[in-house]
């Protein structure tokens, strides 16, 4: 076995027994540079090089070469031009750096509560999508379809193109193969409901003046995000990944009883399935903390700020914690300053096990960090953080069995069908067709959904 | 009008049925330019009770968020009777997000609160120039700048912004604040600003303290 493979798979079982419950061989370096700060590392022009995925290819091998990781350190991108432009989004646009962000845009009105709820699905593609996606329009109906199909050949061509380079790396690299995209991507019901469609504003009116009604909607889209995430196989060491956004902005009696009832609840579901959830916990999540160990076992939990030492003690032994070293240390302190905090971070999180070293949020652009402080803690996590016990148990392990939910509301429209339905409707279709028809409902509903998460 | 009291504690307590039940019977009972005045300083009392109570960790940024939305209500049903008799201001801020970054609801919640607590301010909007802010600053002379960013590539341009400031000759003449998710002290003096915070209510607070 070369070394490349013998890499690859000391890489494969530090992150199984993190997820197995065991105490791994050293803590697993999860780093990950996306395709902006990639770009500019190459000294490629930012907007052009988010045009032609393909052209990070050398750049990304180079970053691979500097910087220590155990995943692939190029992350690939959630965003590229292509298909949001297409669509005229306003939803997700480029900065004048050439960086795509989501700025505040309101995609509902409060007097679409009721149809929401009535028929959430119907509601999103008939009112949500064509307010912040300009190209969908009724009045124009054949250059709707026109742009739309444009639109999906892009964001299927666009992923393929990072996806592929991605795999690539992890060959030629022998990283563990799986990264935080890998097993699905959604958002907790209130934040679906909440970043694309009110609006931080419209939500922070509705919780006060309508929360009965939000509430309703939450339990609505429901179906809709819990599908979105739904992994393509399921498996004990796949994550399906939920960004958090707006728990600490709200009260807690407001977070008790709006946002929290049908995440749990989603989770809990998933579990029930045997699917895990990686979830980044957005700001500071101190006062949450009894919420979060609520979650089911070995939950992967991303935080961004928080005492590491309230955090470890409270949930280290239930879930697998991650994130929380500040990557705006690595700007601003020396090179020193940043390994000697790093071990003081893993002298807390890494007993034990159930950790995986991580920042609290990725460098977005080059200028961000300073690369040579990031090379030196990568490379001192990996040195420094090895445990005398592998092989040990962690903590509490996870089953399966535990977790029961009452069935959710299914996800109806006349938008989407299943193959029963589709079949009344076509009686003459083969039944080899099945799995065609399926798949292809599926992927239309995944990109749609897409463009407001 | 006796109710001023009540009124600042209704908008305390973002009590919206309240505080406008209030304000449209005072409206109609035909109030004086000089009563309508105490009006906008209950609500203003208000805005500080609100910011009090984020501060104590009893409010959140939703809330500040609502409080902005009510305040700007109660002006709406107030200005037809206050007149023309503009009330004299505390400090001049110029306020922006930097370039690069798209987001603004950390701006526009500190906005609503630095006007409320007597501030001129002038807000630029989102992805900003270094340009934009020197040349407000040439036009109107603040005492304060406010620079604002939640992603950490907006930490290079409030540096940019500021060296631009620096190279116009006019750093010296103004303070400068930068607020948002990514700010520490650290970051307060690699870019080189005089303040930060990641708490509206405390930069207004900071702000107040400037102009003193």
């Amino acid at each position: 076995m070369n070394d490349v493979k013998a890499l690859q798979e000391e890489r494969i079982s530090i992150y199984h027994d993190v997820y197995d419950n065991k105490v791994p061989k050293r803590v697993p370096v999860g780093i990950s540079l996306p395709f902006e700060f990639v770009a500019q590392y190459g000294g490629l022009n930012l907007a052009q090089a988010q045009w032609n995925p393909s052209i990070v290819e050398e750049t990304a091998d180079k970053l691979c070469q500097k910087v220590y990781s155990d995943t692939c350190v190029f992350s690939g991108s959630l965003r590229f031009p292509s298909f949001y432009e297409l669509m005229k989004s306003q939803s997700f646009v480029m900065a004048s750096n050439g960086f795509i962000q989501h700025p505040e845009v309101v995609g509902m009105m409060p007097e679409d509560y009721d149809y929401l709820i009535e028929k959430p699905y119907d509601c999103i593609l008939e009112r949500v999508l064509p307010r912040q996606y300009k190209a969908l329009d009724a009045a124009d109906p054949i250059n709707s379809a026109i742009s739309l199909t444009k639109s999906v050949l892009a964001y299927n061509n666009d992923f393929m193109e990072s996806g592929m380079i991605v795999g690539k790396l992890t060959e030629k690299y022998g990283y563990y193969p799986g990264n935080l995209f890998s097993g699905g991507f959604s958002e907790a019901p209130f934040d679906f409901i909440a970043d694309q469609l009110r609006g931080f504003k419209g939500i922070s009116m509705d919780i006060r003046r309508i929360p009965d009604k939000l509430k309703e909607a939450c339990e609505a889209v429901y179906p809709i995000v819990f599908k979105k995430g739904l992994p393509a196989q399921i498996s004990n060491y796949g994550q399906v990944f939920l960004p958090l956004h707006m728990p600490t902005f709200m009260r807690e009696k407001d977070f008790e009883n709006l946002y929290w009832p049908t995440f749990k609840r989603m989770l809990d579901e998933y579990a029930s399935m045997g699917i895990h959830c990686s979830i980044f916990c957005e700001d500071d999540w101190t006062r949450y903390l009894d919420y979060l160990y609520d979650l089911p076992t070995d939950t992967v939990l991303m935080f961004e700020y928080g005492d590491p030492k309230i955090i470890k003690g409270k949930l280290g032994k239930k879930h697998i914690i991650t994130g929380l070293y500040p990557i705006v240390n690595l700007k601003t302190k020396s090179e020193k300053e940043c390994v000697d905090e790093v071990k003081r971070y893993i002298d807390i999180l890494a007993p034990q096990g159930k950790y995986i070293f991580g920042f609290d949020k990725q460098p977005l652009l080059l200028n961000d960090i300073n690369l040579e402080n990031l090379c030196a803690v990568a490379e001192t996590v990996r040195d420094y953080a090895v445990y005398t016990n592998p092989g040990d148990t962690a903590g509490i392990e996870f089953k399966k069995e535990e977790y029961k939910v009452e069935p959710s509301r299914k996800l109806e429209s006349k938008y989407y069908k299943t193959w029963d339905q589709y079949k009344a409707l076509n009686p003459n279709v083969s039944e080899f067709g099945k799995d065609k028809l399926s798949n292809l409902e599926d992927a239309v509903f995944q990109y749609l959904v897409y463009l407001l998460m | 009008m006796s109710d001023f009291k009540h009124l600042t504690e209704a908008l305390g307590n973002l009590d919206e049925e309240e505080v406008l039940r209030i304000l449209k019977d005072f409206v109609a009972s035909n109030p004086s330019q000089e009563e309508a005045q105490k009006a906008v300083e209950a609500c203003q009392d208000g805005m500080n009770i609100v910011g009090e109570k984020f501060e104590t960790g009893e409010y959140f940024v939703g809330d500040l968020i609502f409080a902005g939305e009510l305040l700007n209500q109660a002006i709406e049903i107030l200005k037809p009777v206050i007149g023309s008799a503009s009330e004299k201001k505390i400090g001049t801020i110029v306020l922006g997000t930097v370039h690069g970054d798209l987001h603004d609801i950390g701006k526009n919640i500190f906005r609503n609160m630095a006007e409320a607590a007597g501030f001129q301010v002038y807000d630029l909007g989102i992805d900003q120039p270094v340009e934009a802010f020197v040349e407000k600053v040439k036009e109107v002379h603040p005492d304060i700048v406010g620079l604002s960013g939640v992603l950490t590539l907006a930490l290079e341009a409030m540096k940019e912004t500021i060296d631009g400031l620096k190279e116009a000759g006019l750093r010296d003449e103004v303070k400068v604040i930068i607020g948002g998710n990514p700010v520490n002290q650290e970051v307060c003096e690699h870019v080189g600003a005089d303040a930060w915070t990641t708490n509206a209510a405390e930069g207004v607070k900071i702000c107040q303290g400037w102009v003193k």
